[in-house]
C-alpha cells in the first residue's frame, strides 16, 4: 500500500498540485542524495511534501532547527505547512551535502 | 581484455590503500560483485560500530551512525534484488581477502583511544571509500551484466561518493 502511495506521489514529482482555495502542495523528492528540486518558491499557507525515493534514510531539517521531519525511511513522505515568509534553508541531518531552500512569499 | 585491464587498474589502486584484492582473468561475475559489495558494506558497518564503542567525538559518532544507516540500506536493497532474481551472492577470494584485511585494521584501531582513534578512524574511512568507489566505478559497474544490478551499483556509488566527501571533512575535523 505504501509502495502504491509512493508511486502515486512520485509521479507528481516537481509538480505543484492546486488544492482548494489558493493553497498548493509542492512535492520535493529525495533522490540520489539530493533534494529535487533543491529550491522552490511557495506562498505562505502552501504545503511542502518531501518523498524519500532513495534506499537510505534521510531527513528534511530546518537549518535553524525550527522544524524537522525526523528519520524518513525509503518510501516515506512528510509534509510541512509553510507559515512564515522568507528563505527557509534546510538540510538532511544525515548527509550534510544534501541541502535545499524554500522561498516563501 | 578491456575488463581485465580495468580490473588491474582498480586493484592496483587497492594495493595503494593496503588492500589486496583478487579476481580471475575474466573478472568477477554479477554474483561475485554482489558478494564483494555486500561484504565491503558490512566491513564499514563494523568499523562504524567500533567507532561508536570507542569514540566520544560527536562528529565521529555522527559519521559512524550515517555509515550504519546507509550501508545497511544499500545492503538490504541488494539482498532484495537478489531475492527478486532468485539468486544468491557468491563467496570469492576477494571477499575473503577484504574480510581478513579489515579484521587486521580493526585490531589496529582497537588499540587506539581518544583523538588518536578518531584520527585513525577518519583516515581509514577516507581511504576505504576512495578504494571502494574506484573499484565500483571502474570495475563493478562496467562489469555488471544485469541492468537492475548495475543501476543499484550506480545509486550506491553516488551515496559512497558523498560518504567520501564527508570522510574528507572528518579527517580535517579530527586533525
Amino acid at each position: 500500500m505504501r509502495r502504491a502511495l509512493y508511486g502515486l506521489v512520485a509521479g507528481l514529482a516537481y509538480a505543484s498540485v492546486p488544492q482548494t482555495g489558493e493553497a498548493e502542495t509542492h512535492i520535493i523528492e529525495m533522490r540520489g542524495l539530493e533534494f529535487i528540486p533543491a529550491e522552490i518558491d511557495v506562498a505562505v499557507g502552501d504545503t511542502v511534501t518531501w518523498v524519500n525515493a532513495d534506499v537510505m534514510p534521510h531527513t528534511a531539517t530546518a537549518s535553524d532547527g525550527s522544524w524537522d521531519s525526523g528519520t524518513m525511511e525509503a518510501g516515506d513522505e512528510w509534509s510541512l505547512v509553510i507559515e512564515t515568509e522568507g528563505a527557509l534553508d534546510y538540510v538532511c541531518a544525515f548527509h550534510p551535502t544534501m541541502t535545499g531552500v524554500i522561498n516563501a512569499r | 581484455m578491456l575488463r581485465r585491464a580495468m580490473i588491474a587498474a582498480a586493484f592496483a589502486a587497492a594495493a595503494l590503500t593496503g588492500l589486496a584484492v583478487q579476481a580471475g582473468d575474466e573478472g568477477p561475475s554479477d554474483l561475485e560483485i554482489a558478494h564483494i559489495a555486500y561484504t565491503a558494506g558490512e566491513i564499514d558497518i563494523r568499523y562504524a560500530h567500533l567507532a561508536l564503542a570507542l569514540s566520544d567525538n560527536p562528529a565521529v559518532r555522527g559519521f559512524a551512525e550515517t555509515m550504519i544507516r546507509d550501508h545497511s540500506a544499500v545492503n538490504d536493497a541488494a539482498l532484495g534484488l537478489l531475492d527478486k532474481l532468485g539468486a544468491k551472492a557468491r563467496d570469492n577470494p576477494t571477499s575473503r581477502s577484504l574480510l581478513k584485511q579489515a579484521a587486521e585494521k580493526r585490531a589496529e584501531l582497537k588499540a587506539l583511544s581518544g583523538a588518536a582513534f578518531d584520527r585513525a578512524y577518519a583516515e581509514n574511512e577516507l581511504a576505504y571509500h576512495q578504494f571502494v568507489n574506484k573499484t565500483v566505478e571502474e570495475v563493478f559497474i562496467p562489469a555488471a551484466d544485469n541492468e537492475e544490478f548495475k543501476a543499484l551499483l550506480g545509486t550506491a556509488l553516488k551515496t559512497f561518493k558523498i560518504h567520501q566527501a564527508h570522510a574528507e571533512r572528518l579527517v580535517e575535523q579530527t586533525r
